[in-house]
C-alpha cells in the first residue's frame, strides 16, 4: 500500500516537472523540423520507386507529391515480372535470405550454448575466456578477410569442400563475426538468472542439457530476442563479406545487387530506388514489431 | 532570514480528484523551526516542493520575507533545499559541490572559500573538501547536502526528509546536530518528514497534515498535551495511543463510559463536571484515548480510566516494557517499569487517572474538552 | 589433511580429469569457440603474418609492405579521410543524440519522434548511401538537398533572364556584338554615346533561341527618336539569311525583352535605369544634358547559384602551392562531409537512444538542486546535466570511432566520379588493393594490421570498462 502512494507520487511529481520546464513550445518545433528532415530520405526514395522511369531527371520528386495519381507499382510489377533470374531483383531478395536466416539460427545457437557454459559451467578460466570474447567484439572484420579466403581454399584442397563463392562461404563467416556480440550479451543476460533455480532444477536430476531448454533458454528469451534481431539486420545488411565470398556467383544478396546497380555505366535509377525499398522492407518490418528488444540491444551496445 | 506565510496554498494535478494539497494556511515566524508531518502521500513534500519553486501553484499564495515569490524561479527565492537523495552533484568534489551555487551568484572567489571552511568546519567536513561524493559514507554525503545549504546562507532552509536515508543510530546523532545548527544559525527551517519523532524532538512547532489538510500547527507539548483530533492523538507519541470505543452510560446517578459489550471489562469514571456536560449532550458512543505511558498496572482510587486486560506479548525494552494485551477483544499497549512481575497470560487491571485521558467524537474525530 | 593437500591431490588426476568434470559445460562452448578459432582469431593472427610477404604470399619481405603504406598517396589519401571522419563524425553524432535526447524528454510525441530518428539504423548502409546521393545529387530535378538551396538562393539572388554558365566555361563578353564591349564585372556597355534626342542600339550574339521562346520576343523594331529622351533596341544581331551583317537590324531578327539598362554619364555613374519591351525597344525619358552610354547590367547574365557539387572531387581547402602529396594530405573534400552527413542521419538515432536511456536514470533531484542553487536552465544542462552524463557520453564517442574506422559501405556506393579517389578509407583501400582483380595479400594485409591497431585502444577500453562491471 505504501508503495502504491509512494509511487505515484513520484509520477506526480515527474509531471509537474515537466510542466516547469520553459521550453516546450520551440522544443516542439525544433523537433518538428529535425522530425521531418530525418524522414524526408526515406519518403523520397519510396516516391521514386513509385514514380515512372521517364520522369527521374526531369522533375524533382517532390513534384509528385502535388499529383500523387501519376505513382505507380509498374517499376515493382517489371522487376516481380522478371521472376528469379539471377542477377535479378527477386532472386537478390532469395538469397539475401538464403544468407540471413541460417547466419541468425546459428549464431543465437552457439550464443546460447556458450552463454550457458560461461555463466553456469564451473571450470577456471571462464572469465578470461569472456573478456577474450569481449576482445574480439571490436575485431574489423577486414582483418580476417583474407586469411579466410586462403582457408576456404585450403578446405577445398583437403576436402574438396571450398566454399568460397558460396552462400555457406558467407554464413560461415557471418557467423563467426555475430559470435562475440552474441556470447556477450547472452553471457550479461544469464547472469542475471538466479543460480538456484538451476540447482533446484539439477537437484530434481535434470541433466546439463534439460537444464538448459528447460530453465536457461526460456528465461533467456528477451535476449536472445535482441540478439536475434541485430544479428538478423547486420547479415541482412551486409555489403563486404558478400562482395569478398561470393566471388563470381551469380546468385547475390539485395546489397550487392544494389552496388551492381549503382556501378553499371547507366545506372537505372527506377531498379535501383525499387530495389533499394525491397531490401529496406524486411528489416522495417523486423525493426516495427520487435521494437523493445531492439532498443534493448541497442542499449546492450549492439553496433558494428 | 526571513518568514514565510502560506495563504490557501493549493495543489492539484490534472487527473485527480482531490487536491494533493487543500487550502494550507500556515505562518512561520523568522528564526523558526517548523516540520511538517504526516504519513506519505498526505502533501507534506508537495507542500515544500512549491515553496521552492519546483513546483507550480495550483491556487493561493507563498511569501517569503514579506515579498510572494508565486511567479519566481526557485533561484531567486533565496532558499536552500536539502534533498532526502542529498543530490550532491556526483562530479564535483565536496567543496565544489558546496561552492556552487555561490560560483553562479559571481560571490568573490575569497568570501567563497571562506564560507566553504567555516561550514566544513561547522560540519567537520575539513578533510574531505578534495573527494567525490561517491568517496563519502552516507553520514558524511548528509553533512555535505547540509553543507551547501549552509555556504548559500538563505532566507530559509528546507529540508526534505534528509535523515530518512541514514541508519537509527546515525539518525539520532545528526537529529541533534541538525537541532543544534538551528540554534547556532538562528534561521528559518522548514523540515518535513513522516517520522514524528524527529519532528518533537527539533521542531519549535509542527505542522501535522493528513490527505492534503492541515490537522494540526502547534508546539510539540500542545500537540502531545492538546491533540486537535484522532489523527493527531495517534499520529504524534510512539507507541500509538489506544483507541477504545465506549458507551455512554447515562441511566445511572452519575455517567460513566462502559465498553461496547454488556459485561465490558472497561470502564471510564468522570467527574461531576463532565458528567454532567454529558448527560445533557446526545450521542451515545464516545471514542476514549489513553497513551500507552500513562497507563499503570492496579487500580488507582479516584476518576479515570481502568480496564482488566489478559497480557498477550511482552516486549522487553531493558529499562521498560511493552504490554501488549487485549481486553473486550480491543487491543491494548501500556509501557511498564521492566521491574513488574506481569508475565504473559496474566490478567491485569490497567488504569489511567483523567487528566490524562483524552475523549473524541466518534463521527469527526475531533476532541472533545 | 589440508585442504592444499586436497587439492594437489586433485591436480594429481591431471587434464584428463579436468576435462572430463566439465565436458557437458566444455561441449556447450565448443562450437562458438571453434568458430571463433578458425574464422577470427587464427585470421586475425595469420594477416600478421600475410603483412610480412609479399602479394602472393610466397616470399618473405619484412615490413616492405609497411613502407609501400606510408608512401603510396591513395593509402595516404585514405588515411586522411580516416582522420577526416573520426575529428568530425562522433563529436556531431554525440552532440545530435544528446540534443535529440534532451529536446524529446519535453515533447509529448517523443516515442514517435525516436521511433522516427532510430529507423535508419535498420536500413543497409548501402541503401542509404544511395537515397542520400540522390538527396545530394547535382541537378535541382533530382537533389532535394540542392533545389532546396536553390530555391533559398534564388530568393536572394535570382539569376537573369540571360544567364552565362560560367561553369559551362561561357563569359559575357561572347554575348558582345555591335555597338557594345564587356566591361569588367559582367557588364557590357554601348560603345557609341548619345544625348538627348539621340538613339543608341546594341546588337548581341550568342543568345539561345529557347531563352527568346520563353520571354515571347518579338522582331526588333528601331524606335523612333523622340525630344528629350534617349531611345532604341536590344536585339540579337544574328539573320541566317546575312550572318555577317551585325550592324544593322535585319527582318526577322528578334529584340530581346527583359533586359535591365542603366543610362550612364560621362563620369560613370547611373542617372537612370529602365527594361526593355518585347519587341527590344527603351527609352529613357527627360534625359538632362550631356552625353550618355548604355548600359546592359550584370544581373541580366547572372546564372544565379548552380547548386553544390556535393559529390564532386571539389574540396572544402583548396591548398596550392604545396607539392602533390601535402596537398592530397591537406585538403578535407566536400564528397567526405556529404558521407558524414549521411552517416550522421543513420546513427544519430543509435546517440540519441543510449544518451536518452542515460537521462532517464539521472537523479532528478540534483538538477532540481541546481536550479535551487541558482542556475539557469543553460547552466543545469552545462554543468550538471553534461557531466553527469560524461560516462555514457564517452561510451557513444568511443562506439562511434570504432564503427568509423571501419568505415566502408558508405564510401564504396556513394563515391563517384572524381570523388572516387579522393574519398578511400582505409577499409575500402584494404577491400582495393586486396580484392580487386584477384586477391593480393601482402599491402592489403599491412593496411589491415593497422587498421585493427587503431581499434586496439578502444577493445582495451571495452576490456577495462566490462572488467570493472
Amino acid at each position: 500500500m505504501a508503495n502504491i502512494v509512494q509511487s505515484t507520487d513520484l509520477t506526480k511529481r515527474r509531471r509537474g516537472l515537466s510542466r516547469r520546464l520553459p521550453t516546450r513550445g520551440p522544443s516542439n518545433i525544433i523537433l518538428g523540423i529535425i522530425a521531418i528532415v530525418w524522414l524526408v530520405p526515406t519518403v523520397s526514395l519510396l516516391v521514386i520507386s513509385l514514380r515512372p522511369e521517364a520522369d527521374f531527371g526531369v522533375s524533382g520528386w517532390w513534384k509528385a507529391l502535388l499529383a500523387p495519381s501519376s505513382l505507380t507499382f509498374s517499376n515493382y510489377r517489371v522487376l516481380f515480372d522478371q521472376g528469379f533470374v539471377a542477377g535479378g531483383l527477386l532472386d537478390s531478395l532469395m538469397t539475401s535470405i538464403e544468407i540471413t536466416v541460417p547466419a541468425t539460427l546459428l549464431v543465437v545457437l552457439f550464443a546460447c550454448f556458450a552463454g550457458h557454459s560461461l555463466v553456469f559451467g564451473r571450470w577456471r578460466g571462464r572469465d578470461v575466456v569472456f573478456l577474450i570474447v569481449v576482445g574480439l567484439m571490436v575485431v574489423p572484420v577486414q582483418v580476417a578477410l583474407i586469411p579466410v579466403v586462403q582457408f576456404y581454399h585450403e578446405l577445398g584442397n583437403l576436402f574438396g569442400l571450398n566454399p568460397y563463392g558460396t552462400i555457406p562461404g558467407v554464413i560461415i563467416f557471418h557467423v563467426a563475426f555475430g559470435l562475440p556480440f552474441g556470447i556477450f550479451l547472452m553471457r550479461n543476460f544469464m547472469s542475471g538468472i538466479p543460480k538456484d533455480l538451476l540447482e533446484a532444477a539439477r537437484m530434481e536430476g535434470a541433466g546439463e542439457w534439460k537444464v538448459f531448454y528447460r530453465i536457461v533458454l526460456p528465461l533467456a528469451l528477451p535476449a536472445l530476442a535482441s540478439l536475434a534481431i541485430f544479428q538478423f539486420i547486420w547479415v541482412w545488411n551486409d555489403l563486404l563479406v558478400a562482395l569478398v565470398f561470393l566471388g563470381g556467383n551469380a546468385h547475390t544478396p539485395l546489397t550487392v545487387f544494389l552496388y551492381d546497380q549503382n556501378h553499371e555505366l547507366q545506372a537505372n535509377y527506377w531498379i535501383i530506388s525499387t530495389g533499394a525499398i525491397v531490401s529496406v522492407i524486411v528489416p522495417l518490418i523486423v525493426f516495427f514489431s520487435f521494437q523493445r528488444y531492439f532498443v534493448r540491444g541497442v542499449l546492450a551496445g549492439a553496433v558494428k | 532570514m526571513a518568514s514565510v506565510v502560506l495563504r490557501n496554498l493549493t495543489k492539484q494535478y490534472s487527473g485527480n480528484n482531490a487536491p494533493s494539497l487543500d487550502m494550507l494556511n500556515l505562518e512561520i515566524a523568522d528564526g523558526e523551526f517548523v516540520c511538517l508531518v504526516g504519513p506519505s502521500g498526505c502533501g507534506k513534500t508537495t507542500a515544500l516542493r512549491m515553496i521552492a519553486g519546483l513546483e507550480d501553484v495550483t491556487s493561493g499564495e507563498i511569501e517569503i520575507g514579506g515579498r510572494i515569490v508565486n511567479d519566481l524561479p526557485s533561484r531567486d527565492r533565496d532558499i536552500a533545499l536539502v534533498f532526502q537523495s542529498y543530490a550532491l552533484y556526483p562530479h564535483l568534489t565536496v567543496a565544489d559541490n558546496m561552492s556552487f551555487g555561490l560560483k553562479l551568484r559571481k560571490v568573490p572567489k575569497a568570501e567563497i572559500e571562506q564560507a566553504v571552511q567555516s561550514a566544513a568546519k561547522i560540519l567537520d567536513l575539513v578533510d574531505l573538501l578534495k573527494r567525490k561524493p561517491a568517496q563519502l559514507s552516507g553520514g558524511q554525503r548528509q553533512r555535505v547536502a547540509l553543507g551547501r545549504a549552509l555556504v548559500r546562507d538563505p532566507a530559509v532552509f528546507l529540508m526534505d526528509e534528509p535523515l530518512s536515508n541514514l541508519d537509527a543510530k546515525l539518525r539520532v546523532q545528526t537529529r541533534a546536530e541538525i537541532a543544534q545548527l538551528h540554534h547556532r544559525l538562528q534561521a528559518t527551517m522548514l523540515y518535513v518528514t513522516h517520522d514524528q519523532v524527529e519532528a518533537m524532538t527539533m521542531a519549535d512547532r509542527i505542522a501535522v497534515i493528513n490527505l492534503g489538510v492541515l490537522e494540526q500547527y502547534g508546539t510539540p507539548r500542545d500537540l502531545y498535551n492538546f491533540p486537535n483530533n484522532q489523527f493527531v492523538a495517534g499520529f504524534i507519541g510512539s507507541p500509538s495511543m489506544n483507541f477504545v470505543s465506549m458507551r455512554i452510560n447515562r441511566d445511572v446517578e452519575r455517567v460513566h463510559l462502559t465498553g461496547m459489550s454488556a459485561d465490558s471489562n472497561i470502564k471510564v469514571t468522570l467527574t461531576d463536571e463532565q458528567s454532567d456536560i454529558l448527560r445533557k449532550s446526545d450521542g451515545s458512543d464516545i471514542v476514549v484515548g489513553v497513551r500507552p505511558e500513562h497507563l499503570i498496572e492496579g487500580s488507582i482510587d479516584h476518576a479515570g480510566f481502568s480496564a482488566v486486560a489478559k497480557v498477550e506479548v511482552i516486549e522487553f525494552l531493558g529499562n521498560d516494557e511493552h504490554i501488549h494485551a487485549t481486553s473486550d477483544e480491543t487491543d491494548l499497549v501500556a509501557i511498564l517499569n521492566a521491574h513488574s512481575s506481569v508475565a504473559r497470560g496474566d490478567s491485569i487491571t490497567l488504569s489511567a487517572p483523567l487528566d490524562t485521558v483524552h475523549f473524541f467524537d466518534p463521527t469527526s474525530g475531533l476532541r472533545l474538552s | 589433511m589440508s585442504a592444499s593437500a586436497i587439492n594437489a591431490n586433485r591436480r594429481v588426476g591431471g587434464h584428463r580429469s579436468w576435462i572430463r568434470q566439465h565436458a557437458v559445460s566444455l561441449a556447450f562452448l565448443a562450437p562458438a569457440a571453434i568458430w571463433l578459432l578458425f574464422i577470427v582469431v587464427y585470421p586475425t593472427i595469420d594477416t600478421v603474418r600475410l603483412s610480412l610477404f609479399n602479394e602472393s604470399a610466397t616470399r618473405f619481405l619484412g615490413l616492405t609492405n609497411y613502407k609501400t603504406v606510408f608512401s603510396t598517396d591513395t593509402i595516404l589519401t585514405a588515411f586522411r579521410n580516416n582522420v577526416i571522419w573520426v575529428l568530425i563524425f562522433p563529436f556531431f553524432v554525440t552532440t545530435f543524440g544528446l540534443i535529440f535526447a534532451v529536446l524529446t524528454e519535453r515533447i509529448r510525441w517523443a516515442t514517435a519522434f525516436k521511433t522516427l530518428i532510430v529507423m535508419p539504423i535498420v536500413f543497409s548502409t548501402t541503401a542509404s548511401a544511395l537515397v542520400w546521393a540522390t538527396m545530394l545529387d547535382n541537378s535541382p530535378q533530382i537533389g532535394a538537398v540542392n533545389a532546396a538551396v536553390l530555391t533559398v538562393s534564388d530568393w536572394f539572388n535570382p539569376p537573369g533572364a540571360y544567364p552565362v554558365s560560367t561553369t559551362a566555361g561561357q563569359t559575357v563578353a561572347d554575348l558582345v556584338g555591335s555597338n557594345s564591349r564587356a566591361e569588367k564585372n559582367s557588364r557590357i556597355v554601348s560603345i557609341s554615346s548619345a544625348r538627348a534626342g539621340g538613339m543608341i542600339n546594341i546588337g548581341l550574339e550568342d543568345v539561345s533561341p529557347t531563352t527568346l521562346t520563353l520571354l515571347k520576343a518579338q522582331d526588333a523594331v528601331k524606335p523612333q527618336p523622340m525630344s528629350g529622351a534617349i531611345t532604341g533596341v536590344v536585339w540579337r544581331a544574328f539573320s541566317p539569311s546575312d550572318p555577317t551583317n551585325k550592324t544593322d537590324i535585319l527582318p526577322g531578327e528578334l529584340g530581346l525583352p527583359l533586359i535591365r539598362l542603366s543610362l550612364v554619364n560621362s563620369q560613370g555613374s547611373t542617372v537612370a535605369t529602365t527594361t526593355t519591351t518585347t519587341s527590344g525597344q527603351y527609352k529613357f525619358s527627360n534625359v538632362g544634358a550631356g552625353s550618355f552610354f548604355v548600359e546592359l547590367v550584370s544581373s541580366n547574365f547572372s546564372s544565379g547559384f548552380t547548386g553544390i557539387s556535393w559529390l564532386g572531387g571539389s574540396s572544402l581547402t583548396p591548398v596550392s602551392g604545396l607539392g602533390q602529396t601535402a596537398q592530397a594530405l591537406l585538403s578535407v573534400p566536400l564528397a567526405d562531409m556529404a558521407m558524414i552527413i549521411t552517416y550522421l542521419w543513420i546513427w544519430a538515432g543509435f546517440a540519441m537512444v543510449l544518451i536518452g536511456a542515460g537521462l532517464a536514470s539521472l537523479n532528478r533531484e540534483v538538477l532540481e538542486a541546481a536550479r535551487i542553487d541558482g542556475a539557469k536552465e543553460w547552466q543545469v544542462f552545462r554543468r550538471v546535466t553534461v557531466p553527469m552524463l560524461a560516462p555514457v557520453l564517452a561510451v557513444v564517442f568511443v562506439t562511434m570511432i570504432i564503427n568509423v574506422l571501419k568505415v566502408f559501405d558508405i564510401v564504396l556506393n556513394m563515391a563517384s566520379g572524381s570523388s572516387v579517389n579522393a574519398t578511400p578509407t582505409l577499409a575500402v583501400e584494404i577491400y582495393n588493393d586486396g580484392f580487386t582483380g584477384g586477391v593480393h595479400s601482402g599491402v592489403s594485409s599491412a593496411i589491415a594490421v593497422i587498421l585493427f591497431l587503431l581499434v586496439l585502444p578502444a577493445m582495451i577500453m571495452n576490456l577495462k570498462r566490462i572488467k570493472g562491471v
